[in-house]
């Protein structure tokens, strides 16, 4: 009786997976539309997997495959002047994976489209939901750039509802956080193109790992930063502080409290499984304020 | 063993020194046989559409491959680097947002085919160089790409376009592609490669989005690098990206995470040399914001 129910829900919960929006992302070969004004779809529609995205994409697929990256829909728009848009959906698996791929790379004004989007030089990024959604223009000039924001409203409408952000986005101390800077990922690969550290992965980061990095106004328009890490367990939050210690500010004492060849400080604390770092603060007070404000969870 | 890059060797302003790169950049020791690299560059190799003048592209690599080797010309360039009766295998590079010109793959065939080597045994690939039967038997290659930067290995260059060379390609990517010099030791490859041309006619320096390509970051430097050393190639094509980056992006984005390939590709593996000092570097040619 009771595994009769487990398969009846299992069976209710894959329908709605299937048929809601924000399906599969086969579906979307149906639902967006194969013109949007000048431009028309194409070739045919691709679907790339962690298996095959080398396939597709030659550099940033590591960058995506460091995240819960499910799979890959790809379509080209093609348009006036022999010019070309390419369409790539990421589903992400959860909504916190595809706030995480834009979270990483969004050096660009918002664009309002989505939950949360950046633009510029043509090139589109936003999330909704667990998708994560890149429009290119080929040539990177403002009328592309205008058919990629359109084509990017349009295919909001496909991807169903909204989502939540990652938890630890709400552990930061908020007074003078950048939000819009926030970025929120689980490997090394994506802390070194969003703020490099090492070219070891000294803060033993990996799939198993939730960061998030955000940026603090301090003064004269500079930015205190802080790099937040939930390890499986206190003792590996524990060895990875001595390895950064170790790597990056041998000369800390227990506190793990250094100052940097800018005169700014760098501290990295523990906090059970947490492991919090500050860089480019102006005081060793500044870095132990801005640990102490964050919001760790009750045990 | 160096350690690795840090943050803190930019707040120290020793990254170039960490990287195998030295402040004695440029000058001529005199002691030890250098490697030589050819950096040729041509105001006019750009029309004002930003297309390739086929002809100038074709002086600029006569040019610098006559002085890699001390030749008068292009072609008796060539003839010193592939001879008759040769199958030669040119590994190009197809990545759609930035691939090797078609221009550039055609003038380096052509001075090929004047050095003697018949035209049905020049190969010219990317994906599938493992199994094209020219480059199976190929007594010769010549290693032919854009300059660019990569989020995974910091640079794109001629030591990382022999990946296709590869069994599998994603395991050179752990620890920043660290392993991409062992290619140069495959069977396939070890001791063939006859020619590195490091195209900079337009080279980026950033990358953004899925595919790491912005139009923004790409600028009209008009340049080739060319030598017979691939790390050498690359040290100096890492040279010119830190200083594009420095001068866009600012001292702490100088060096791409992170190109310890390249160093690595010497210190590690012995296909070449990445000390700065140890590569004979010859400008031919414009010198408008040359940045190295």
């Amino acid at each position: 009786m009771l595994r009769a129910k487990v398969w009846l829900l299992a069976a209710a919960g894959l329908t709605l997976f299937i048929f809601s929006p924000g399906g599969p992302v086969t579906d979307f070969g149906q639902t967006i539309p194969k013109t949007i004004g000048d431009w028309t779809a194409s070739g045919p529609d691709r679907t790339f997997n962690r298996q095959t995205i080398y396939s597709y994409m030659d550099g940033g697929a590591e960058v995506y495959l460091a995240f819960d990256l499910r799979q890959i829909w790809s379509r080209k728009y093609a348009g006036p002047g022999g010019r070309e848009l390419t369409l790539d959906i990421f589903d992400m698996s959860s909504p916190e994976e595809a706030f995480g791929a834009l979270s990483c790379d969004r050096e660009d004004p918002p664009a309002g489209v989505g939950q949360e989007s950046t633009y510029g030089g043509g090139l589109l990024r936003f999330w909704q939901g667990r998708y994560f959604v890149s429009v290119t223009s080929s040539s990177g000039d403002e009328s592309d750039g205008r058919a990629a924001l359109d084509l990017g409203r349009e295919v909001v409408k496909h991807l169903g509802p909204a989502g939540a952000k990652p938890e630890m986005v709400g552990f930061l101390p908020e007074a003078s956080l950048r939000p819009a800077r926030t970025s929120y990922f689980h490997g090394a690969v994506n802390l070194n193109n969003r703020f490099f550290v090492s070219g070891d992965n000294i803060l033993h980061l990996d799939r198993s790992t939730d960061c998030v990095f955000a940026e603090y106004d301090a003064e004269a328009g500079e930015a205190e930063d802080l790099l937040l890490v939930r390890y499986p367990d206190a003792g590996k939050a524990a060895a990875a502080r001595q390895s950064f210690l170790a790597g990056y500010l041998p000369e800390a004492g227990a506190e793990g409290l250094a100052q940097a060849e800018n005169k700014k400080w760098v501290l990295a604390a523990l906090h059970g499984n947490y492991l919090a770092v500050v860089f480019e603060a102006a005081s060793p007070d500044g870095a132990r304020k801005l640990v102490a404000a964050v919001k760790f969870p009750e045990k | 063993m160096k350690p690795a890059l840090t943050r803190r060797d930019f707040l120290a302003g020793a990254a170039a020194a960490v990287l195998g790169a030295s402040l004695g950049f440029g000058q001529d020791k005199g002691v030890v046989k250098k490697s030589r690299v050819v950096l040729a560059r041509r105001s006019d190799v750009l029309d004002e559409n930003s297309q390739i003048r086929q002809d100038i592209l074709q002086e600029m690599l006569d040019e610098a491959a006559a002085k890699l080797v001390d030749e008068t010309d292009g072609v008796g360039a060539f003839r010193k680097l592939v001879r008759p009766g040769e199958t030669v295998g040119i590994k190009t590079n197809v990545w759609s947002f930035l691939p090797t010109p078609p221009e550039l793959e055609s003038a380096i065939k052509r001075r090929v085919v004047d050095a003697g080597v018949a035209p049905d045994r020049i190969g010219l690939d990317d994906h599938t160089v493992r199994t094209n039967p020219l480059f199976v038997h190929a007594t010769s290659l010549i290693d032919v790409r854009p300059l660019r930067t990569h989020y995974l290995a910091g640079m794109s260059g001629c030591i990382k376009n022999y990946i296709m060379f590869a069994e599998s390609q994603p395991a050179l990517h752990p620890d920043s592609c660290a392993a991409l010099g062992s290619l140069f030791n495959l069977p396939q490859v070890k001791g063939k490669t006859r020619l590195c041309v490091l195209c900079v006619l337009t080279p980026q320096f950033h990358g953004r989005g899925p595919h790491h390509f912005d139009r923004r970051y790409v600028w009209p430097y008009k340049g080739l690098i060319v030598g017979r050393d691939p790390v050498a190639v690359d040290s100096i094509g890492l040279r010119l990206l830190m200083a594009k980056r420095r001068l866009v992006l600012g001292k702490e984005q100088e060096v791409p995470p992170v190109p310890k390939h390249i160093r690595l590709a010497d210190t590690r593996y012995g296909i070449g040399t990445s000390d700065i000092n140890a590569i004979e570097f010859i400008k031919l040619g414009w010198d408008g914001d040359i940045l190295i």
